[in-house]
């Protein structure tokens, strides 16, 4: 059977599109499936650092497609789940080195090895941007609970529906229960409504997730009740599972969510 | 008292006319102020300055060149003695509607010599430009521009009416800088009344 291929984006940097996508990606190793990552930023590689697998890359994505040498040999093993392979990007070149028809075709030929391949796309609207979604099935926008982010997720999702990607789905990440709560900050009803989007999950603000990056160990591979279980459950969701929103500890707020969208 | 500066749409962007018989220190001043209020206006278009049937000298038209300078990101300013007609779209055709089933969402623009109508939002960071009126069956929360080619006559009506910027011809509006606590829908129409732009809710 095919893979599924999946782009994470958000046109906003410094949203936690790398973060999710090493966190998903393990959480879905984790439960069993084949998934390989492939690292997108080319220039400025990110999730090899935040996997903990810097120091083992030899080839990269530039090499593959530069026939330097074979896809098997760029593709490299994760330290704690066999079943979970990372392409780095290349970071002595930049985006031109790949073109997105190039892109197709290398996630064509990793669709026949693998459950599901996730893309960590750059930041921006440019060609870095193009090249990560030229091969996916899917789309999942991070954006955090910020007009700024909101703003460059919608221009997101315009760019991505002129691309034939329909139907992207939204995680809300970075959001923080008590500033919601306080009315300071944005809501995840005010966010939906802009953007008009299915919400695909929820991921509360937790400074754990500094620690785990520095270290290069997802959140997701600890018992963590709040992000590493917001990620969890986003993976599952990925699969198919219908899987209700995680209460944000304040349970009126839990019950505002559960109205909007309606789950039981 | 008649400006000494008139705008048009033309194709390829704005004609800016100046009225050969103002005296040219009113151009001047006029020409300051719109470039202080609608510093924006150019963006992204050409600005022809038409100087057709006027005599400038050198140093005027220096000067206008730097006031004109002002607006934020011309693409070209051009001298033309074109008789604008050729270049202008036909602003009001009244037969002409344009349909649009979709939100806009931020970078997306619509550039309409008619009017518009939209079944959807206009999310911020989009726009929609139309040389008539502007119709949203949902909200406007980016920025409109009804009667571009200089009808004042234009209106833009909405389900829910909070634009980033709003246009009627030459005028510009912001809305109020506090926030509206109203999540309901409340249809508003903006048009304009002795030279200003005014909303008021729109009852059918």
């Amino acid at each position: 059977m095919a893979g599924k291929s999946l782009v994470i984006t958000s046109g906003k940097g410094g949203v936690g599109k790398t973060t999710t996508v090493a966190n998903i990606g393990t959480a879905l190793a984790m439960m069993q499936h084949k998934v390989c990552l492939i690292d997108a930023d080319i220039g400025l590689r990110n999730l090899d650092v935040i996997m903990g697998l810097e120091n083992r890359i030899v080839y990269d994505i530039v090499d593959v497609v530069e026939e330097n040498c074979r896809l098997e040999q760029a593709l490299i093993r994760d330290k704690r789940h066999k079943n979970l392979f990372l392409l780095p990007a290349a970071q002595t070149r930049d985006k031109t080195a790949v073109q997105p028809k190039q892109m197709e075709n290398l996630v064509k030929d990793l669709k026949k090895e693998v459950d599901y391949i996730i893309i960590d796309s750059p930041a921006g609207i440019e060609q870095g941007f193009k090249n990560a979604i030229a091969g996916a099935d899917f789309a999942l926008i991070v954006t955090t609970p910020e007009v700024s982010a909101v703003r460059d997720a919608d221009r997101i999702i315009g760019l991505l529906e002129a691309e034939g990607i329909k139907d992207p789905e939204v995680i809300i990440n970075r959001i923080n229960p008590d500033m919601v709560k306080r009315g300071d900050m944005m809501t995840i009803e005010d966010i939906i409504e802009i953007l008009a989007v299915k919400l695909k999950g929820i991921v509360p603000e937790d400074d754990i997730i500094i620690v785990s990056s520095n270290r290069g160990e997802p959140v997701v591979l600890k018992d963590n009740p709040k992000a590493g279980r917001a990620f969890k459950n986003i993976a599952r969701r990925i699969t198919g599972e219908e899987v209700n929103f995680i209460s944000l500890e304040d349970s009126s707020f839990f019950s505002k969510i559960k109205k909007i969208f309606n789950f039981s | 008292m008649k400006s000494p500066i008139t705008f048009q749409v033309a194709k390829n962007g704005i004609v800016l006319s100046l009225d050969a018989d103002a005296k040219f220190n009113n151009i001047k001043e006029a020409l300051k102020d719109h470039v202080d209020t609608a510093t924006n206006f150019y963006a992204g278009s050409d600005l022809y300055i038409n100087i057709a049937n006027s005599s400038f000298k050198i140093d005027q038209l220096n000067e206008i060149v730097n006031i004109a300078r002002g607006y934020k990101d011309v693409n070209n300013i051009i001298f033309t003695s074109d008789v604008v007609e050729e270049n202008i779209i036909e602003v009001i055709d009244e037969g002409e509607n344009n349909l649009i089933k979709r939100t806009l969402r931020s970078g997306q623009k619509i550039k309409k010599s008619g009017n518009v109508i939209i079944i959807g939002d206009i999310n911020p960071g989009a726009e929609v430009v139309a040389g008539g009126d502007i119709i949203v069956f949902g909200k406007i929360r980016g920025v409109v521009h009804a009667g571009a080619g200089g009808s004042s006559e234009a209106s833009v009506i909405a389900l829910k009416l909070e634009p980033t910027q709003l246009r009627i011809s030459k005028k510009i509006a912001r809305p109020p800088e506090e926030d509206s606590n109203i999540k309901r829908l409340n249809p508003e129409r903006a048009f304009i009344q002795d030279g200003k732009i005014v909303v008021e809710d729109f009852e059918i």
